[in-house]
């Protein structure tokens, strides 16, 4: 398991998007558009918030849900805009979202995990992409029997792993990401896989992880 | 408001202080407050200064300025006739000329100025285009560059070193080599060779004048002109002034070329062509004929199958040839391109004195050879008498070119490749009147130039050294008959024979009629030997000749100094100076004994001999080169690692060229590199090579070669060997040694070499019988199983035949020899036996191929292999199929079954023998083997065997059988394991058995998802296990087949034949499978979790239905968590906890 470097974006930071001519520039342009979306589905699929904090859209031909709260769409959104620069550059590895509970320690995670060829030079067809992220959508809305069920009172977030912390100094972009220490599980969890898929120019896997059953025990 | 108020006192300021200032020292500010005109420059605004002006002198700053430069010049005349009277009352150097210095030049300025103070010119301080009449600087930015005409108006932009140097000279020099080297670059560089040529159809126009004009540099007489074609140049649009110096360069250098082109090197250029289509034609037609000699080894009455086989196996080497054959084709084309190496030796003094030799030889072939034995007897008489004359001709390279400019004669004139007189190119050549101030051979231009400001330089003419060579060669020949030629310019002549001549009046007839020919005047020496002839020649130069009687040879040596001796270096000198030994007299004085003991054997013998006046050599005892190479110590720079490659390909091209000029093949290749020290900077020579490591590599190859792609293909890997920095390298040569004639190395026997002992091995059918067994345990042993019996199976019908016959066809013997005296081209080796030779073995073998095997071989290392070829990887079957068959045969219904097995894999077979590589050397091996030993009665090889009538005989019987075959033949009996299938020998299960482990160890297991069906489709389907054989049916049952998660749905769907659990091949078979799914968890772990879930998931669900995937699960998992925690950090929820 390469070691990565967890960090959680820093609220308040704003993030424009960009235009971004490279091939990596557009994958990663579709690719932060999809985990805004799919972590939102994350987030409605769990059932933090009450049903009515969500509602119904349509995004590459598929349901999903879009958070009607401000302040929840908008740090789903600051999140993962953020990481654009580093999702461009190939420095994030996973992005995980991740549930605890009142006592801090994590229950669940969904942990996309992405790879972003950086020789990849031709154009990307972003037809075909979208078609490939599309499937995780659809995985993800069905997959809740593959989850736990969260206790009460359940705190979330998003936390990006990145393959060597970006210099602070070096753009003003990583500011709104701070180092974090997140509590990690004693034993390797358990890993459920959900949707994997492997382009040329992209490959992203998505699965839960849980902790294992021995770790419940010791916990 | 503020602002407004400051500016008003900043008015006030100005206008006091502009009165009150001297003229002179405030020129500077006004000039830059002219500058800024027209810029909102609030403080310092111009209307406001205006008013001052109006009330000085000067109505505006133009009347300024021209008061201002009047006063200049007059201060400058003051000065300049109070220094120049001093010490010139003719006329002044830099009459007429008026300098303009521009920036920072070394001398500066001030000096500059003081020297045209001093020799009459004069000097500018502001720049106008009526007034100056050169502009010096050292350097220009490149916006002025750009814009040159804006800047210079079209006057010429000369180099400091144009005043030193006509200030040393006493004369106005032309100013034109010393134009900026920005604007005439006459160094090439690297990088310009290497861009390809497109000449603009206009621009010969003007480079053509420019030749003329540094051709004539040198006569001071062109001055006007020159200036003309630099300004027609300059004339030309700035936008691609840049590009055109750069074609100009280009184009001088290809104008050069075309004018100095020598007949050899226009020779060359059109070999390669020949050589290189001639070749593969050759091999060409070798596998044709050699496919018909196979075909025609098979006997008559043959299957078809064996015949359409063979045909079939031409047309696949037809094609993997032809593929070889296209890329070559295209490196041609690009091989025409201008090129570095091509144009270095073509400009290189060295190189054509070097090459001249061979066009010497070719010339007068049978002089160079031939009487040199005879001679012998004649050596003690001759020493009485003055046989040898030495003739040399003075200053060749000078003389030679200044031919044609008579007005040059008394001048000082040097010969070097580069006309840049600040450049450190050096001398090669300098004619005596620019001995007399100190000029030499190697000397760089620059300091040359120095000693002799009036030194004219003139570029070499090869054609025209070619010629008077030849002349003066023809004269020689003309008068002796015994001529050694030691240079393109001298010679040693034999005149024994000539008793009835005075060698004096010989040599003054031939130095004579040289002059006549070839107006060059040449010295002649005149002595008992070689030896002495030459230090008389030395003595007589320059046109002269001497002659030094036998008797007084001691007389002659006494005072010279030692280093006139031949043989006596810079380190010699000093070690014996050392020793306070100066002349030859003093090392007379030194017994032999102690000179040997001081300076070895050899070397202490020559000092005894030399020093007094002995040499025993003979003329006309040519040394033979002991090597042949090429070497470019200058100009090399590379880019990049291609870069680096494209020049050794070049440098390869040039040594086979060499090679084949010289008519030698040679061994060993020896590739140097200079490295450049760490600490070493840019060398003071000009793109030299400066303070160097040198590297070396070699090579040695057992079958001697003038092959360009051989070279080539050792030239890269030899570069390889040395892990260096491209950009580190400053010299990169190349040598081949141990040379034979390129005629008797064709046939040389080489006895030791694996080549030879195959093609020794017609000699004796004994020996052919170890060949193939050799060649059967290469083929076989080594986890090659399936292809072997796929050709065993093909061919028993033949050798059955043959033997039941007991046809005895002298012509199959000699197909077979013929078959194995040629190596098998290289496409048809197969790399998996090759691989896994010993190395010792392996070395040989790409040594017989010229390095291009370990070539190959690393190449599949990186390709990672998904081409047919990996199908040898495979480890064999023939354990898992005999053990199938031995649970088989308690069953009776099971007989059947491997007959219909086999007719089902036969298409597979056919498709494993027409793998290019392996299939037509095993063949040959087999049929070969059918051919030779039907004359034995029982047939030593199972190859001969038929199974299917083995399988047929009684027990005792085939018992029998097995224990006559000879021992070394039980190898074969494993090898030939899997198709004979029916074959229940111990011998050859227990074989098997022991080849298994080995193979499988290697098995590189990835591989088995490579190929479309993936190989473990095959090796399922053509293995005895029902359910292997079922889930390689199941792949192609499978909706999308690639993904191992749908054949195992399918698996699922189908339902399954119980397995019988005490079958010996449990194992085996959990053993394959396991294989399988390792490999696939190894390929898809990273990329794709998913897939690997899902089919754990389906294996799990299978487990429950069938014991053998229960214990498949069992085996992998923990194989599977491992894999998974590695990558992930957790273990796979397979068992679905929640």
């Amino acid at each position: 398991m390469p070691k990565s470097k967890p960090m959680i974006p820093f609220s308040g930071g704003k993030m424009e998007r960009k235009d971004n001519q490279s091939p990596q520039g557009e994958i990663a342009g579709i690719l932060v558009e999809f985990l805004e979306v799919a972590i939102t589905s994350v987030v409605s699929l769990k059932g933090i918030y009450p049903p009515g904090a969500f509602e119904r859209r349509k995004y590459m031909n598929v349901v999903v849900q879009r958070a009607r709260h401000p302040q929840l769409r908008e740090y789903i959104h600051s999140a993962v805009s953020g990481l654009l620069p580093f999702v461009q550059k190939g420095l994030v590895e996973r992005v995980a979202v991740i549930f605890y509970n009142t006592d801090n320690i994590p229950i669940e995670r969904f942990v996309f995990k992405l790879t972003v060829n950086q020789s990849f030079g031709s154009h990307v067809e972003e037809s075909d992409l979208k078609f490939s992220l599309r499937s995780f959508l659809i995985k993800l809305s069905i997959s809740q029997p593959l989850t736990t069920v969260l206790p009460r009172d359940c705190r979330w977030e998003i936390t990006a792993y990145f393959r060597s912390l970006p210099q602070a100094s070096a753009s003003k972009d990583a500011e709104i990401w701070i180092p974090t220490d997140t509590k990690q599980w004693q034993q390797p969890p358990l890993i459920t896989p959900i949707k994997s898929m492997n382009s040329e120019p992209l490959g992203l896997q998505l699965y839960l992880e849980h902790p294992s059953p021995s770790e419940l025990l010791c916990g | 408001m503020s602002l407004d108020s400051s500016n008003s006192k900043q008015r006030s300021i100005n206008s006091t202080s502009s009165n009150n200032q001297s003229n002179t020292s405030n020129s500077k500010k006004r000039k830059s407050n002219q500058k800024t005109l027209g810029m909102a420059w609030g403080a310092n605004s111009l209307s406001g200064s205006r008013p001052s002006f109006r009330s000085s002198p000067f109505s505006d700053f133009g009347s300024y300025m021209a008061v201002k430069n009047k006063k200049l010049q007059n201060q400058f005349d003051a000065q300049a006739s109070n220094s120049s009277r001093s010490d010139s009352y003719t006329k002044p150097i830099f009459d007429g000329v008026s300098i303009f210095v521009d920036g920072f030049t070394i001398p500066s300025s001030q000096e500059l100025r003081q020297y045209m103070l001093n020799y009459g010119g004069r000097f500018e301080n502001y720049f106008s285009r009526h007034r100056v009449t050169h502009i010096i600087c050292s350097n220009l930015p490149d916006s002025k560059i750009k814009n040159l005409r804006s800047f210079s108006s079209g006057l010429p932009v000369v180099k400091p070193m144009w005043i030193l140097d006509s200030v040393a000279a006493n004369k106005l020099l032309s100013w034109v080599p010393y134009q900026l080297n920005q604007l005439a670059n006459n160094q090439p560089t690297l990088s310009s060779f290497f861009t390809p040529k497109s000449k603009p159809a206009d621009e010969g126009a003007f480079t053509n004048p420019i030749c003329e004009v540094k051709h004539e540099t040198g006569l001071l007489c062109l001055k006007d002109a020159s200036k003309d074609a630099s300004f027609s140049e300059a004339g030309n649009s700035f936008e691609w002034r840049k590009q055109a110096t750069e074609e100009h360069n280009k184009l001088m250098c290809e104008n050069s070329n075309k004018t100095l082109i020598d007949e050899p090197s226009n020779r060359y250029s059109e070999e390669p062509k020949e050589v290189e289509v001639l070749e593969p034609t050759n091999l060409q037609e070798d596998d044709e004929s050699l496919a018909n000699n196979r075909h025609q080894s098979c006997p008559e009455q043959s299957s078809a199958s064996v015949s359409s086989h063979c045909f079939d196996n031409r047309g696949i080497r037809g094609s993997p040839r032809s593929s070889v054959i296209g890329p070559s084709k295209q490196r041609h084309s690009t091989l025409k391109d201008p090129n570095f190496v091509e144009n270095y030796f073509k400009n290189s003094r060295l190189h054509f004195i070097g090459t001249w030799r061979n066009r010497y030889r070719n010339r007068f072939p049978s002089l160079s050879n031939g009487w040199t034995k005879s001679t012998n007897s004649d050596v003690s008489a001759g020493t009485q008498k003055t046989p040898i004359i030495h003739i040399d001709m003075d200053c060749f390279f000078v003389s030679v070119v200044i031919r044609s400019h008579p007005e040059l004669n008394d001048k000082p004139v040097a010969v070097c490749h580069s006309y840049n007189p600040k450049g450190t190119a050096e001398i090669s050549s300098a004619n005596y009147s620019a001995r007399d101030y100190g000029i030499k051979a190697g000397m760089f231009v620059r300091d040359a130039k120095g000693l002799c400001p009036q030194l004219v330089i003139l570029p070499y003419n090869f054609e025209a050294y070619e010629e008077v060579a030849d002349k003066f060669y023809n004269i020689l020949h003309k008068h002796c008959n015994r001529v050694q030629a030691v240079s393109c310019d001298e010679a040693f002549l034999d005149v024994t024979d000539l008793e009835g001549r005075d060698p004096q009046l010989l040599a003054s007839a031939i130095r004579k009629e040289i002059y006549e020919a070839t107006g060059c005047s040449a010295s002649a020496g005149i002595a008992k030997n070689m030896l002495m002839a030459r230090l008389a020649t030395s003595t007589a130069k320059p046109n002269g000749q001497c002659y030094i009687h036998p008797e007084r040879v001691d007389e002659y040596l006494d005072p010279l100094p030692l280093k006139a001796l031949p043989g006596i270096g810079h380190v010699l000198a000093e070690k014996l100076k050392n020793k306070n030994v100066q002349t030859c007299g003093q090392l007379r004085l030194i017994s032999k004994d102690s000179l040997q003991k001081d300076f070895g054997i050899k070397t202490g013998e020559m000092l005894w001999n030399y020093s007094r006046g002995v040499d025993n050599r003979l003329v006309g005892m040519i040394q033979e080169s002991k090597s042949v190479g090429a070497e470019v110590n200058w100009g090399v720079r590379f880019r990049d690692f291609q870069h680096a490659q494209h020049f050794l390909l070049d440098l390869c091209k040039e040594v086979s060229l060499r090679l084949q000029g010289c008519g030698v093949q040679g061994r060993t290749f020896t590739l140097k590199i200079k490295k450049r020290r760490k600490d070493a900077g840019e060398p003071t020579k000009f793109m030299g090579c400066g303070d160097c490591e040198n590297l070396s590599h070699s090579i040695t190859v057992s079958i001697a070669t003038d092959d360009i792609e051989v070279l080539q293909r050792i030239t890269k890997q030899l570069f390889g060997s040395f892990h260096i920095d491209v950009k580190d390298i400053r010299g990169v040569g190349l040598q081949v040694s141990r040379l034979e004639s390129a005629d008797t190395s064709r046939q040389a026997p080489e006895r030791n070499s694996l080549k030879s002992w195959l093609m020794s091995a017609s000699e004796s059918s004994k020996e052919q019988f170890d060949i193939n067994s050799i060649a059967k345990e290469c083929m076989g042993t080594d986890s090659e199983g399936k292809n072997m019996d796929g050709n065993s199976s093909v061919l028993h019908n033949a050798s059955v035949e043959n033997s039941v016959h007991g046809i005895n066809k002298p012509s199959n013997g000699e197909g077979c020899s013929n078959q194995n005296s040629s190596v098998p081209p290289l496409c048809d080796l197969d790399m998996g036996v090759v691989e896994s030779l010993p190395s010792e073995l392996l070395s040989e073998i790409n040594e017989i191929y010229g390095g291009k095997l370990f070539e190959l071989i690393t190449k599949r290392k990186v390709r990672g292999d998904n081409s047919s070829r990996s199908l040898c990887f495979i480890p064999p079957e023939p354990a898992l199929e005999v053990e199938a068959e031995t649970s088989h045969n308690s069953d009776p219904v099971s007989l059947s079954r491997p007959a219909v097995e086999m007719r089902d894999e036969q298409p597979i077979l056919q498709e494993l023998q027409t793998v290019p590589d392996s299939g037509a050397r095993s063949n040959s091996v087999a049929i070969s083997t059918a051919g030779l030993e039907n004359n034995d009665l029982v047939p030593s090889s199972l190859s001969q065997l038929d199974t299917s009538v083995l399988q047929q005989l009684p027990e005792e019987l085939r018992a029998d059988i097995f224990e006559a075959l000879p021992a070394h033949r039980i190898q074969e009996t494993s090898a030939m394991g899997p198709k004979t299938d029916n074959e229940r020998h111990p011998l050859g299960i227990k074989s098997a058995a022991d080849n298994q482990p080995g193979s499988t160890g290697t098995g590189l297991s990835n591989n088995l998802w490579i190929g479309n069906p993936p190989l473990w489709v095959d090796k399922f389907k053509v293995s005895n296990l029902p359910i292997l054989k079922f889930v390689a049916d199941m792949y192609y049952k499978a909706n999308s087949p690639e993904s191992l998660s749908s054949i195992l749905q399918c698996t699922l769907a189908e339902s399954l034949h119980p397995l019988d659990s005490t079958c010996d091949a449990w194992n085996e078979a959990i053993h394959s499978f396991n294989e399988l799914l390792m490999s696939y968890v190894k390929l898809k772990i990273v990329v794709d979790i998913e897939e690997i879930y899902v089919c754990f998931r389906l294996l799990r669900r299978l487990s429950t239905k069938s014991e053998f995937f229960l214990e498949v699960y069992n085996l992998t998992f923990p194989h599977l968590q491992a894999s998974v925690d590695e990558n992930y950090g957790g273990t796979l929820n397979i068992h679905r906890h929640n």
